[in-house]
């Protein structure tokens, strides 16, 4: 048990290690990924202000036009930079492929042999990234929020700032395995390529990355509170902005917890076939 | 080369350029050493079928050529490559340094050097795709490193190393790529292309995708995606490395009828000595950036190994008391298996042994050889390798000069 | 018979002295392996266009979501980008870089690629221009889905401005003509763009920065020029206009084509203008850099 203790702090500290050396590109990407969100806002800053011009040339009060699909345009500038926070902590680059790739290779044999658990292998992996990650990238994130803290308006409350917190951990475990569950489907199929493109597809659409859910009809908002998508980035900054309240808030988070077990769930069962089938195959 | 057939201006200027005559000073015979100034000037040059003008003029001359790179810390990342261009250490490597050499028309010439020799870079430079820091070359009378139309539709480069060949697509799609390219007019092409696959056995394959071959068949078709446009000069870079031995040997068959029918100019770099053997009449030898030795095969093993093998065959009766035991005198003793035995050793010492035995001992056979090629060039390169020369070609990065 | 005796049969084999290479050939061919190898792995070739045409069809759904809100009519306040408007400027968009996509973005990512293995060295005992292969060679055809789509989006766009009863559009011919030249001359901006970054491999070693790099500055192209006017963004908006001019590829064109003859801002026609010195001035330095590059190459051993 000792040795297990000792083994992981190891991994998690030579993983560490390798992400800090490249603390300079780092900042650079970090600073580089809000690229893609300023267009989106200048677009929205442009729709805004052409829905006012409607609004006024029609008659309507200019008031009217401030809300569009419940979110001013602080809103939506507030939004998006707390989808990026959100995104921050559940998207998982390079994972599933990853998983894929060392299935096809081989390497998983490592862990047929070794007494390390895969899961929890890739698990600390991740989490040291994450760590490492952060600990640059907080210098260029604090600087953003700062710079657009008139954005923000009532900031929330005691419960909601552990709401909010509960779902950004949930997020980044939910994340996680489900990517990890993805990768795990290279135990049977070769070419997880092609699946991963569709699990991106829709988790860019239907995760909030791209818009506030809230834009979504009706009909379409149903069909995604089936899906585990919008928690990985919709949910958590829908939560800080106050527009999911109350009862619907403690649900939705239970909602979130029930995703990430059932993902558990399934990474560990894939997780058993899967080495069960490989070692069959004569390693 | 006996300069003394040569008048004396010409002399001078073998001896100026002729690394046998640097090194040695002593007049060689000209039996053993087929120098390129001998052949310039006293032997007749082997007529070649497609050179218009310049007979006399050698195909390929290279004075002086010098190729220094510097070799830059890499940075990962793109804010450390960026810092990288302001602030940059380096150390400077000598892949060629200052090179002389003159090849005739239809001669088939190898290059033989440890890696990191200079001799791929050579080629690269020959074939104009690096430009050389110092010194000169022309090819076929043009500047290689100039690139010009002209000049790259006459030449052509093969690597064994590297595929040229779309990988996806069948050979002859390739083939015919070539053709537009080069723009070999059809007829010519087809038959071209039909003889070539037929010599090397290769015709059934020619629709099928490339990935599909085996490393010996994509080398063939290297080979004749290369040749199908009829280059004047032919560069071969390790064009056997990795191949079966019967792929091997198919490859030299076919590149020694070639050459001997089109007396195409060859310049073939390898690490194989049965490529050499088989197909070259000179060998120049590199290593460090520098020509070591630039003659026959023959010559080598003279100019550089001190040594004779000498194998004894005892007769029966001579070894009951046991095999003679101090042979280990002389040189090294190889190997004894009785009645032989086997002593590598200097070549003084050879007249010594011989001297000392045939007194002794009764023996049914006595053999006087020569070390084997490989032996002596591995000798020669070991002597003359820095560790500095083999780090130059193996870095992968390229970065700027 | 044997080789010598084939060829003795011509005195001088042909084509040697050919004064040029025959560059609409060599493309024809290109044209022809590309389409022979996207079609032998044809399963691929559905994966990657149904893929990339649902990529774009989500976008879409992203911008029709926006517009079925009742207040929102138009991008930007009396732009002149109502909805019809706006989709005919992002299905030039989509023509343009569709374009690019499948005429020049595999060959830039070939070419970090063989700068890397040193298989450029191929390219350059060529007697073609380096820079004509290096380009051209291969040609993505599964990015066509995609550009029919746009091709789909433009008529129907267009349809729906000529034919609604208040202020139906007029397409000028003069417009009509012009639009497919600037789209042309948007894929050359770009073109140059994409080929400069793929040439710094030569000195920036491989680098995914440099991909994502690409995408982030097209990013920018994507909207109606104007909606960058405001506060610090009109900064943006006149680096990407005039020192890396990937706004005017799109803007151009569109605006040529989906807004009324007159009343024309000022700027309009300088701007056309400007866009043409662009893309010859994009052309022309993408050149030099190219030819810098080749120069600076190193040929990485084997």
């Amino acid at each position: 048990m000792f040795t297990s203790a000792f083994t992981h702090w190891t991994i998690f500290r030579i993983a560490l290690q390798e992400r800090l050396v490249y603390r300079g590109d780092f900042a650079i990407g970090t600073l580089l990924r809000f690229l893609p969100i300023i267009t989106q806002i200048f677009l929205w800053h442009a729709v805004f202000a052409g829905a006012h011009a409607t609004a006024v040339s029609s008659g309507a009060s200019p008031q009217e036009a401030e809300r569009l699909f419940g979110y001013t345009y602080q809103n939506v500038v507030a939004y998006y930079l707390l989808s990026m926070l959100s995104r921050a902590f559940s998207s998982m680059p390079g994972l599933a492929s990853g998983v894929a790739r060392q299935i096809r290779d081989g390497e998983i044999k490592k862990f047929i042999i070794q007494p390390i658990d895969m899961g929890g292998f890739f698990l600390l992996g991740r989490i040291a990234h994450k760590l490492a990650y952060y600990s640059v990238a907080i210098g260029p994130f604090a600087l953003v929020f700062f710079l657009c803290g008139d954005y923000f308006d009532t900031p929330p409350s005691g419960a909601v700032w552990l709401a909010y917190f509960a779902s950004l951990l949930m997020a980044f475990l939910l994340g996680f395995f489900l990517e990890l569950t993805i990768g795990m489907i290279g135990f049977w199929f070769l070419e997880v390529s092609s699946l991963l493109f569709v699990y991106m597809l829709f988790s860019f659409f239907l995760s909030g990355h791209m818009f506030p859910l809230d834009m979504l009809p009706a009909w379409a908002k149903v069909i995604v509170q089936f899906t585990p998508f919008q928690y990985l980035a919709y949910f958590p900054a829908a939560v800080f902005l106050g527009k999911i309240q109350g009862p619907e808030l403690w649900r939705g988070l239970l909602i979130e917890a029930a995703w990430v077990a059932l993902f558990i769930a399934l990474s560990r069962v894939a997780l058993h076939y899967g080495l069960k089938r490989y070692s069959g195959y004569g390693g | 080369m006996k300069i003394g057939r040569l008048g004396k201006s010409q002399g001078a200027a073998c001896a100026g350029a002729c690394p046998a005559v640097r090194k040695g000073g002593a007049e060689p015979d000209a039996k053993d050493r087929i120098c390129p100034c001998y052949l310039a000037h006293v032997a007749a040059p082997a007529t070649p079928t497609n050179l218009s003008l310049q007979t006399r003029n050698p195909t390929i001359e290279i004075r002086g050529l010098a190729k220094t790179y510097h070799v830059y810390q890499k940075r990962e990342g793109l804010l450390a490559s960026l810092g990288g261009l302001f602030h940059r250490r380096f150390r400077e490597v000598r892949a060629v340094d200052g090179i002389h050499l003159s090849v005739q028309a239809g001669e088939f010439v190898a290059f033989l050097g440890p890696n990191g020799a200079g001799k791929t870079t050579t080629l690269k430079l020959l074939s104009g795709i690096i430009t050389p820091t110092a010194g000169s070359a022309t090819v076929l009378g043009f500047v290689p490193w100039e690139r010009a139309n002209a000049y790259r539709r006459r030449f052509a480069l093969v690597m064994g190393q590297k595929n040229q060949l779309w990988w996806d697509l069948p050979a002859q799609e390739s083939f015919r790529l070539h053709q537009q390219i080069y723009r070999i007019e059809p007829t010519q092409f087809e038959r071209t292309r039909d003889d070539l696959t037929d010599l090397l056995g290769v015709r059934r394959l020619v629709g099928q995708p490339v990935r599909e071959l085996s490393l010996g068949e994509r080398m063939k078709m290297e080979l004749i995606a290369a040749l199908l446009h009829s280059p004047d000069v032919l560069f071969l870079d390790e064009p056997t490395i990795g191949l079966d031995v019967v792929a091997q040997h198919t490859i030299q068959q076919f590149l020694r009828s070639y050459q001997e029918e089109r007396k195409t100019t060859i310049l073939l770099t390898s690490h194989y000595m049965k490529d050499v053997a088989a197909l070259c009449r000179r060998v120049v030898i590199i290593a460090n950036g520098r020509i070591e030795f630039d003659g026959s095969l023959d010559g080598v093993i003279d100019q550089f190994s001190g040594h004779k093998i000498v194998t004894l065959q005892f007769a029966e009766e001579a070894l009951v008391g046991g095999a003679p035991p101090d042979l280990g005198r002389f040189g090294d003793v190889l190997e004894v298996t009785p009645p032989k035995a086997r002593v590598r050793l200097p070549r003084h010492e050879v007249s010594h042994l011989l001297a000392e035995v045939l007194g002794r001992w009764p023996l049914e056979d006595i053999v006087v050889s020569d070390p084997p090629l490989e032996d002596v060039i591995a000798e020669l390169f070991s002597r003359s390798s820095a560790p500095e020369i083999e780090q130059a070609e193996d870095d992968r990065a390229p970065m700027v000069t | 018979m044997t080789i010598s005796q084939s060829h003795a049969q011509l005195d001088d084999p042909p084509g040697r002295d050919a004064p040029r290479a025959a560059y609409l050939r060599v493309y024809l061919t290109f044209v022809r392996n590309s389409l022979v190898r996207d079609l032998s792995y044809r399963s691929n070739f559905v994966i990657e266009s149904v893929a990339s045409t649902s990529w774009v069809a989500m976008n879409l759904g992203f911008y029709l979501l926006i517009f079925n809100n009742p207040y929102v009519t138009q991008i930007g306040d009396g732009l002149g980008w109502g909805k019809y408007e706006f989709f005919v400027f992002l299905a030039t968009t989509m023509l343009v870089n569709n374009l690019v996509q499948i005429f020049f973005m595999p060959n830039a990512e070939e070419f970090s690629e063989l700068i890397r293995t040193g298989r450029l060295d191929f390219a350059l005992v060529k007697p073609i221009d380096t820079q004509f292969i290096i380009s051209l060679q291969k040609i993505s055809w599964a990015s066509i889905s995609n550009f029919l789509v746009g091709v789909g989006l433009l008529g129907y766009s267009l349809w729906r401005l000529t034919t609604r009863e208040i202020n139906p559009l007029a397409i000028s011919p003069v417009a009509a003509i012009l639009y497919p030249v600037y789209i042309l001359l948007g894929v050359a901006i770009l073109y140059s763009l994409m080929i400069t970054m793929s040439a710094a491999s030569v000195w920036l070693g491989r680098n995914q920065s440099l991909t994502n790099f690409w995408f982030y500055i097209t990013n920018f192209s994507r909207y109606p020029m104007e909606i960058y006017n405001a506060g610090w963004g009109a900064a943006l908006m006149y680096i990407f206009t005039f020192i890396v001019p990937v706004l005017v590829v799109v803007n151009v064109p569109a605006r040529l084509l989906a807004q009324p003859l007159s009343p024309r801002a000022w700027w309009e026609w300088p701007l056309a203008g400007f866009a043409v010195l662009a893309s010859v001035g994009s052309v022309l330095a993408s050149r030099w850099v190219f030819q810098r590059a080749i120069k600076a190459y190193r040929s990485a051993s084997s």
